[in-house]
């Protein structure tokens, strides 16, 4: 159970600094996407252009710090993602928050948050219900291929 | 501008996006996990559905990383309200309160709305802002790119539609 209280504290870190960044914050990310806001644009530019470098040394050096083979699995391509995403975009500003953020802001005590989770679990859970309906439309990966592209 | 939060004022954005990348890589080199939050939806889903899609192995064998760390994320957002001026319940949500007004039950269903979108176009979309915007973008992949293009593009639509048009 050590590496479960490893990721404990990794959430904690990040869900703090989500809450403290302005990137749980509703008033943010309207501004960030009314162009009024710098502040969103550069926690996540900042963030990529950090994370690059790493992701890079990392998959170079092949083992993690615990001697395993690094792997990353990679996201399919298909309709799916230009739509799914256009959709998500719709969700992330009518709530003010993306899937992380939701469950920053249950722990700060804002109370509608709550609705946010039980829709976006409500649309997840419609999702896997439909999946084998929605995977032609949308050219999405067998559960099968799914399940093996992952050891 | 102060934070809904308790008035208090934002990090610095460079601060915070060293510590976002400090966590995203701290992931991958000590536990070989790849960040990714919306397929904990997927995983809360799967402590109650059985159908095959929340069975297959994407879930099972990263549920076990993802369900701590967004345990995580409510105790950041706890702690973060306790050390800043202390928690207490609260409906306020900023500039939504002054523009559009709506009361406890219409925030309830507007969230919930949102939430919809959120959990099914993540689903369809693999990923999120922090799967597609934060580690497949870091990682130089095409899907993450026009993933994070699309959800930038329809957020911006959508705030300049709802701030800029129907509410003014």
């Amino acid at each position: 159970m050590p590496m479960a209280a490893l990721y404990v504290v990794l959430g904690t870190i990040f869900g703090f600094v989500l809450s403290r960044s302005g990137a749980a914050d509703y008033n943010y990310i309207q501004g960030m996407f009314l162009f009024e806001r710098f502040q969103l644009y550069g926690i996540i530019g900042t963030a990529v252009v950090l994370t690059a470098p790493g992701l890079w040394l990392i998959q170079r050096r092949g083992r993690t710090a615990l001697g395993a083979a690094v792997h990353v699995e990679l996201k399919p391509m298909n309709r799916g993602t230009v739509v799914g995403s256009l959709l998500f975009g719709i969700g992330w500003s009518i709530a003010g928050m993306c899937p992380g953020p939701i469950l920053v802001n249950i722990g700060e005590g804002k109370v509608y948050a709550l609705a946010a989770l039980a829709g976006a679990l409500a649309g997840a859970g419609v999702f896997g219900a439909l999946y084998p309906r929605l995977r032609d439309t949308f050219g999405l990966p067998s559960i099968k291929a799914r399940q093996a592209a992952i050891p | 501008m102060p934070l809904i939060l308790n008035d208090l004022s934002p990090l610095h954005w460079a601060v915070a996006g060293g510590a976002i990348a400090a966590v995203t890589l701290c992931l991958l080199f000590v536990a070989n996990r790849r960040l990714g939050l919306s397929t904990g939806l997927e995983d809360m889903c799967s402590l109650v559905l059985d159908q095959p899609y929340f069975r297959r192995d994407a879930v099972a064998s990263g549920r076990g990383w993802r369900l701590p760390f967004l345990l995580g994320l409510v105790l950041g957002g706890y702690l973060s309200a306790v050390l800043g001026g202390g928690w207490h319940p609260t409906w306020a949500l900023g500039m939504f309160d002054t523009v559009i007004g709506f009361g406890p039950v219409g925030k309830l269903a507007w969230m919930f709305g949102g939430g919809l979108f959120i959990g099914f176009g993540t689903r369809l979309a693999n990923g999120c802002t922090s799967g597609h915007g934060i580690f497949g973008m870091s990682n130089f992949e095409i899907p993450s790119l026009v993933a994070t293009l699309s959800f930038l593009t329809s957020g911006i639509l959508t705030t300049q539609l709802v701030y800029r048009v129907v509410f003014r």
